[in-house]
């Protein structure tokens, strides 16, 4: 691949094409972030969703009169 | 027919009694507007003989039924300051400037002899004991040939037979919709009893009360699409969190109350002038929350409850379980937020954050052009670069917000970032985010690759002349009481 090729390659594309001023992030910064969503939060966040769902499926039941 | 009664005090409002038929009654309602309303109301006027497009639904197929012979119409009172008078022969209210400026709203009275309070918009300036800001809307009010107009939220007093509290905070929440959002149609009260059951509820079915069910279905059937959220348990911290960040994106809340079998609507908050202790972890907005505001159909509008239970009929931890009516497109939902803004201290190296225990994070939902015009019009605020990104970046209609804060930002109404959130993003997304940014970095996200590969949907931006400017705290349209 020439030089060009390379820069081509490597050319913002969509909305990024359009915003100037804008530099590339080290993945390795990212890594640590990654790791905790994909293996504490997100594993939370489904997990509390359901017991929410849970929940609201025994207080629908629930009965408000005064 | 017009009366007019001149006040020196709300003491005063008790000589409804001698004017009003007492199948409205006038001394029950009086009563509760002594006690209730302020001392600034100086005049009312009594409109007899007012066709109420609610209590006619109710009338039509209900009270027309019974033996018991009722009025097909109701009485109007409305309520005005000092500067208000009436000239009875012209049929004519006189001010030096624009009436509706001095004009305080109304109360509908049903001829129904108990809990006779109807449909009413009463500005929340002149209720006693209401505090801090509200979700509102604009009401019209055509009195006399005037055009008028009062900012409040609906409320009304359950009937007993034909509806009980549910229905009234369905109603009540489901009238503020259709005056705030032409996407909503209006739906009285009638309508309501027969939304929330799969069949005609005649007779004594809707007196029996409502379950939850039933009212989230309520809210299914007017278009709205209702998430249902139940406390679990004494220490579900994020239950009341997700309170507080639902009503700061000006959605009123359903709200049940299992041990009172109660429910009403939670349209308001007052936030505490003084901070809570530091703690390991960051705080949230609701740590800074006071009381609610809710309409509750027992009381008279816009009454105040603490966070936590002393000596108040019941408080904001007496709820048990929620229904927030939502648009249609808010995917992620509130406690995936909860759990990822903290999380977002982790990218704090790239964005510059404050140190988590001395941050304050709030959260909320808006749509991207509200977002948009904030930004517009505190252009003074932003790095040109950033505001032309918030411009171009292809949100969703609905963001969750989330903006953090130190104590001292949190005071003068300044914050130190902000983070923009897809809500229509999934809730296994590593990134769901727009935009993050602090005064000086931001990072920028494409919501078309970020899912695939985070380093290509990401990028950073250095942000200049903003280390020393205001950074605004994004405020919604919560109305402030101005207590009169």
């Amino acid at each position: 691949m020439t030089e060009e090729q390379k820069k081509a390659a490597n050319k913002d594309t969509g909305v990024f094409a359009q915003i100037d001023g804008l530099q590339p992030v080290d993945p390795a910064a990212l890594e640590q972030f990654k790791q905790t969503m994909t293996e504490k939060v997100i594993p939370e966040i489904v997990k509390v969703v359901e017991q929410r769902r849970v929940l609201a499926a025994d207080s629908r039941r629930r009965h408000l009169k005064y | 027919m017009y009366r007019w009664l001149a006040l020196s005090s709300s003491a005063d409002l008790i000589q409804l009694e001698a004017h009003i038929s007492s199948e409205y009654n006038p001394k029950g309602v009086a009563e509760s507007l002594c006690d209730g309303i302020s001392d600034a109301v100086k005049g009312v006027l009594i409109e007899e003989d007012y066709i109420d497009k609610d209590y006619r639904s109710t009338y039509y197929n209900f009270y027309a039924k019974k033996g018991q012979r009722y009025r097909p119409d109701c009485v109007r009172i409305h309520f005005f300051d000092e500067t208000v008078s009436f000239e009875a022969k012209m049929l004519r209210l006189s001010c030096p400037d624009r009436l509706a400026d001095h004009y305080f709203g109304y109360m509908v009275l049903r001829p129904t002899g108990v809990s006779t309070i109807g449909r009413s918009l009463v500005s929340p300036d002149v209720r006693r004991g209401a505090r801090g800001f509200i979700i509102s809307a604009d009401h019209k009010v055509h009195l006399l040939g005037y055009k008028l107009k009062v900012q409040g939220f609906p409320s009304m007093d359950q009937h007993n037979d034909i509806s009980v509290c549910a229905h009234v905070a369905c109603w009540s929440i489901l009238r503020h919709y259709s005056e705030r959002f032409s996407l909503y149609r209006e739906f009285y009260t009638y309508d309501i009893t027969l939304m929330a059951q799969e069949f005609d509820p005649g007779g004594l079915v809707p007196s029996r009360g409502l379950q939850l069910s039933h009212a989230e279905r309520v809210f299914q059937e007017a278009g709205t699409f209702p998430v249902h959220i139940t406390r679990d348990g004494p220490t579900d911290v994020s239950f009341f969190r997700q309170i507080g960040a639902y009503v700061e994106s000006c959605f009123p809340l359903f709200a049940a109350m299992y041990a009172e079998e109660h429910a009403i609507a939670v349209i308001g908050m007052e936030r505490s002038l003084a901070s809570p202790a530091s703690t390991s972890g960051p705080r949230f907005a609701w740590d800074m929350i006071d009381s609610l505001t809710v309409i509750d159909d027992n009381e008279l509008p816009y009454l105040s409850i603490p966070v936590k239970k002393g000596t108040s009929m019941y408080a904001a931890e007496d709820i048990d379980a929620f229904i927030v009516p939502l648009p249609e497109k808010v995917f992620y939902p509130a406690d995936a937020v909860e759990r990822l803004a903290p999380t977002l201290f982790m990218l704090g190296a790239l964005v510059g954050l404050p140190p988590k225990d001395e941050t304050i994070i709030r959260y909320f939902i808006t749509t991207g052009s509200t977002l948009r015009g904030f930004m517009r019009e505190r252009q003074s605020e932003f790095d040109p670069k950033l505001l032309e990104t918030v411009m171009l970046l292809p949100f969703a209609q609905f963001v969750w917000v989330v903006e953090f804060a130190t104590d001292e930002q949190w005071r003068t109404g300044q914050i130190a970032a902000r983070a923009v959130i897809d809500a229509t993003a999934s809730l296994r997304e590593v990134l769901p985010l727009w935009l993050f940014h602090s005064r000086t970095q931001a990072l920028v996200f494409d919501r078309q690759k970020v899912g695939l590969d985070l380093s290509a949907g990401m990028r950073t931006m250095t942000l200049s002349g903003m280390e020393n400017t205001a950074l605004t705290r994004m405020e919604q349209n919560l109305r402030p009481i101005r207590a009169k």
